[in-house]
């Protein structure tokens, strides 16, 4: 019993926190006109696979350093380093899974005609 | 063109083709693999030199910032980027490819990229062979195997002509001399023979008798050589009157023929004779066949024995209780100089003769052998 009540809570706060990333990214993003396509890119040059590309923008949500982000050194110079999220993990996780599917390349990407 | 001649003019040009054609055939087969494969590696290097250029074109649609990135399409040519997963990103394929996969007739050329430009760790550009080439190249091997094969082909038949020319010189010269052995000797044996005949038709008692008769014998076989040679000699020249023989009343002339010669190595002469047996057949074939076969029965046989000459409507045997032949020679007895026991007279045609008449008519020649037990001939006409 005490499980069933456990995994409905969960559920609750993931709908709680559903639909988080504009109010909790992309709002700061655009309000300090942080280029999330670019962003975005730079995590695909590097990392290929979404798999990699969640553990990565995981790892530096979770423990936000110059060494763990993505950016150069000198867009810290613009831009502050953010703070920790402290929202549940599978929120967290969900919600990066919703950014790399937000920015997802393959939606830009059109065939040529020959 | 002697038959020996041709015989060994084939099996010159059969060995002399066959291993040219062997030769050929590797050495073609090693410069079409060697073709092929250089023509495959071209069509390779055009992959490889599209998969480049699609690694450019990555890199700028990477640093587009256009809401729609157009990914090129190359004609005859399918393109995919994979993720460092090998998962499928873009392509040109209707649905996505797997990057492993691989098809027959397809040529792949797959690479992994770096920096990963739109997340493409993988390039994968695939298209169907072309076969066009491959097929002219085919064409044009198998073309110049033929223009080879007949071109070698009348070489060989010339270098083949060259091959056996002493043997027909010597096979000439043989003939030429048996001709002319046989044309000097018929002169003279006639005159014996004839005059022999004469001495004993007019003095019954002649005090010589034993020597006459050793004469007859001896002219009787020189006769009977001289008519083995003229007909082999002849053999191919010779027009044959079939005409039905009574083979009982022929067979039972040459055993009387024959009878002297048997009679001097006293041999006992036993007749199973059926009357009226009749053939089909050229009468000289028939004298041939019958006085080769007496004549070795007798010549092989031993001093008091038998020869037995059985006669029926189906078969003619002829057995001695004489020498024997091997086994091992009885396969090659039929050929032409070839003889089993040396210690005795002739040239070795006298079965050659019987083999050739036997062919002739399609008769069935069967021989059975025991060394120092005798030799059976079977001759049968009705199968």
């Amino acid at each position: 019993m005490g499980k069933i009540v456990w995994a409905w809570a969960l559920l609750l706060g993931v709908f709680a926190y559903s639909d988080g990333l504009e109010s909790r990214c992309l709002a700061c993003h655009k309000a300090q006109q942080i280029p999330n396509d670019l962003i975005y890119r730079r995590y695909l040059l590097k990392y290929s696979s979404a798999k990699n590309i969640e553990n990565a923008i995981y790892r530096y949500l979770k423990n936000p350093q110059k060494k763990h982000s993505i950016m150069p050194p000198q867009f810290f110079l613009k831009f502050p380093m953010k703070k920790e999220l402290l929202i549940p993990e599978p929120v967290l996780h969900q919600t990066i899974r919703s950014f790399i599917e937000t920015f997802d390349i393959r939606k830009k990407l059109k065939l040529k005609s020959h | 063109m002697l038959s020996s001649e041709k015989r060994s003019l084939v099996r010159f040009l059969v060995i002399y083709l066959l291993s040219t054609l062997l030769l050929f055939s590797l050495a073609s087969w090693i410069f079409y693999t060697s073709s092929k494969q250089h023509l495959l590696s071209r069509q390779k290097q055009m992959l490889k030199y599209t998969s480049k250029k699609l690694e450019n074109r990555l890199r700028k649609l990477h640093k587009s910032h256009e809401d729609t990135l157009l990914y090129p399409n190359y004609k005859q040519i399918q393109t995919a980027i994979y993720d460092i997963d090998k998962h499928y990103i873009f392509g040109t394929y209707p649905k996505a490819h797997t990057f492993d996969a691989t098809q027959k007739g397809i040529l792949y050329e797959k690479r992994k990229v770096e920096p990963y430009y739109l997340g493409a760790a993988y390039i994968l550009v695939a298209k169907p062979v072309d076969e066009a080439p491959i097929r002219n190249l085919q064409k044009n091997i198998l073309f110049f195997m033929l223009i080879a094969g007949l071109v070698f082909s009348v070489l060989g038949y010339y270098l083949g002509r060259l091959f056996v020319a002493p043997m027909r010189e010597s096979l000439n010269r043989m003939n030429q001399f048996i001709q002319d052995t046989t044309h000097e000797l018929n002169t003279p044996i006639s005159t014996i023979l004839t005059n022999i005949e004469m001495i004993e038709a007019l003095n019954t008692e002649h005090q010589n008798a034993k020597e006459l008769k050793r004469i007859e014998i001896a002219s009787k076989t020189l006769s009977r050589i001289y008519d083995d040679l003229s007909y082999l000699n002849l053999n191919h020249h010779y027009h044959r009157k079939i005409e039905t023989i009574d083979f009982s009343a022929l067979i039972e002339e040459r055993i009387a023929y024959f009878s002297s010669m048997a009679k001097a190595k006293d041999i006992k002469i036993v007749r199973h004779i059926v009357e009226g047996v009749q053939v089909e057949m050229d009468k000289n074939d028939a004298l041939r066949l019958i006085d080769n076969l007496c004549s070795n029965a007798i010549k092989y046989n031993k001093h008091h024995g038998t020869l037995e000459v059985i006669l029926n409507h189906e078969t003619l045997v002829i057995s001695d209780t004489g020498i024997g032949i091997k086994k091992e020679d009885l396969k090659h007895i039929l050929q032409r100089f070839n003889r089993a026991n040396k210690s005795e007279g002739g040239f070795g045609i006298g079965l050659h003769i019987v083999s050739a008449v036997c062919e002739n008519y399609g008769f069935e020649l069967e021989m059975y052998s025991q060394i120092n037990e005798g030799t059976e001939v079977r001759v049968r006409w009705e199968k």
